[in-house]
């Protein structure tokens, strides 16, 4: 593990920004799914795919949202609050420091992702269960609901680092973030007619169907992952070149 | 250790006047060549050039928006020159192998994560240049900080916060110290300490660049003096040279900023 790394992970574990964007993340999450599992009528849960849409695929959805605030914070944080310039000092080699950003997010968004997965499963599992409603979700569903808000979480981290290094200023950073998740792709796949066939090869669609969610209208999970890969690469490189050529103030 | 160790004879205030005999020989540590840099329309800093010796503390200084903390910028690699460049030890800033254990500089007096203990901040930048803990113990007692090193920067006084940027910069046991007004919010016995810190580490050996407005603290700690006005170096020479018609510094200064004794 490089130095630049270590030092990445070092700074996510020595303040709480972290800790309550996980926990942030978790409330939501068990707010959301118990809502849903105990509120929505039972014949919107009479199909495994519609339980997953409905229900269990909102622990990836909000990973996916969560690792790109994390990633977007760990370099709008810094610019924010001037440790950047100590940061450069140090390293003064940019392209670097903002790929450790990069590993350093994906790992700690891969730990989101999994406790995002598990909780909705479990928590939905339980709310279903509590009504007398059939789960009709396997086991394999379940391991990729799991994985892939993993996977979903883990490229979304890289995407926000690279959002981070454009944007630089972290309000609209963090803002637009989640303006894209609640209402640009929501806008887009579902409601505008005529842009659903490119709307789910946007990047949350993209992370929705990486666990499995919508089949009859997002991509296929293996595939979603590869397109998922390539924005998060793009926009890590991206993110790259601009930081190693804008001046810091 | 050198700081502390090797130069105590410096350490009252008399002998911080006369410059101490150099043990190595003179080298360019920074050479800044015809540097330009402008934001826009803004030419903040106008085809400047200067170099500083090795065992040297050069106090830079210069009105508001003279360009100080721009030329110190390009000078670390922060900001790329418009023109020209800034050089050092022959290189640029971005180019150093391990530029942090050469040089050490402070920019800012408040760039810290407010919810990040002194000690951590410390530590994320050691784990990042590969030093080793025990010198996070050292600085942190060095700037008599090590009692209050636990605690969340946001809870930090201004002066206590100039005193860790310190502690960041000494982490690399650098041969050259960037400082932009370090002395900013230090109370008297702080500025004191600060004094002679400089003098003891150029004492050693060492470059000190120090940009500041407080001239009379400045003028007992420097031995150069570098003024810079509207982007231009105005004035380059030895202290002693600008002060031997028994003006003080601050009157040599507003004499060349504001004209207004000629
Ligand atoms: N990022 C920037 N964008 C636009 N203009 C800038 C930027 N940084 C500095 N300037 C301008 O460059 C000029 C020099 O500013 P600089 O901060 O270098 O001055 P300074 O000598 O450090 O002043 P002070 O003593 O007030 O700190 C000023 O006119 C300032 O407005
Ligand atoms: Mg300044």
């Amino acid at each position: 593990m490089s130095a630049a790394l270590r030092a990445e992970l070092f700074k996510q574990r020595s303040t709480r920004a972290s800790l309550g964007l996980f926990a942030t993340m978790i409330v939501l999450i068990l707010f959301v799914v118990l809502l849903h599992g105990l509120g929505v009528d039972a014949g919107n849960f009479d199909t495994a795919s519609k339980q997953i849409s409905v229900l269990f695929g909102w622990g990836e959805f909000l990973a996916a949202l969560f690792a790109g605030l994390l990633g977007a914070m760990s370099i709008t944080g810094e610019i924010r609050h001037g440790t950047i310039r100590p940061t450069l000092l140090v390293n003064p080699r940019r392209q670097k420091v903002v790929l450790a950003k990069v590993w350093a997010s994906m790992l700690i968004a891969i730990g989101f992702g999994l406790a995002a997965g598990a909780v909705a499963a479990g928590v939905g599992t339980v709310a279903l269960e509590s009504r007398g409603i059939d789960v009709l979700v396997g086991a394999g569903d379940y391991a990729l609901l799991i994985l892939g808000s993993a996977a979903a979480a883990a490229l979304w981290a890289a995407i926000g680092v690279g959002i981070g290094s454009l944007v630089r200023n972290q309000v609209p950073a963090l803002v637009g973030i989640v303006v894209w998740f609640l209402f640009v792709e929501n806008l887009l796949v579902g409601d505008l007619a005529g842009v659903g066939e490119l709307g789910r090869l946007l990047p949350a669609a993209a992370g929705k169907a990486i666990s499995g969610q919508d089949p009859e209208t997002l991509l296929a999970p293996g595939f979603a992952l590869a397109l998922l890969a390539l924005y998060a690469v793009v926009a890590a490189l991206v993110g790259a070149r601009a930081a190693s050529r804008r001046d810091v103030a | 250790m050198s700081a502390d160790g090797g130069a105590e004879s410096l350490l009252d205030e008399d002998s911080a006047r006369t410059p101490a005999p150099r043990a190595l020989p003179r080298q360019a540590v920074v050479t800044v060549e015809r540097l330009t840099k402008r934001y826009g329309e803004i030419v903040a800093v106008d085809d400047i050039s200067f170099s500083l010796e090795a065992g040297t503390v050069t106090g830079f200084l210069g009105p508001n928006g003279a360009g100080k903390s721009t030329t110190l910028r390009v000078l670390l690699g922060l900001a790329e020159p418009t023109k020209g460049e800034a050089l050092v030890f022959n290189q640029r800033y971005r180019e150093l192998e391990q530029p942090f254990r050469r040089i050490g500089a402070v920019l800012e007096s408040n760039d810290f994560d407010p919810g990040r203990s002194g000690r951590d901040h410390l530590r994320a930048l050691a784990i990042a240049a590969e030093i080793p803990r025990s010198r996070v113990e050292e600085v942190l007692e060095l700037v008599e900080l090590a009692g209050d090193a636990h605690r969340k920067v946001r809870t930090y006084s201004l002066g206590m916060r100039q005193r860790l940027g310190l502690a960041a910069a000494l982490l690399g046991d650098p041969e050259l110290l960037v400082l932009d007004e370090p002395a900013n919010g230090l109370d008297p016995v702080g500025v004191h300490w600060l004094r002679r810190f400089l003098r003891d580490f150029a004492g050693a050996g060492r470059t000190v660049l120090v940009s500041s407005h407080l001239l009379a603290e400045v003028a007992q700690a420097v031995d150069r003096v570098l003024i810079i006005n509207s982007g231009r170096i105005v004035v380059a020479a030895p202290l002693d040279e600008l002060t031997r018609g028994g003006q003080t510094l601050e009157e040599v200064y507003l004499d060349l900023i504001t004209g207004s004794a000629s």
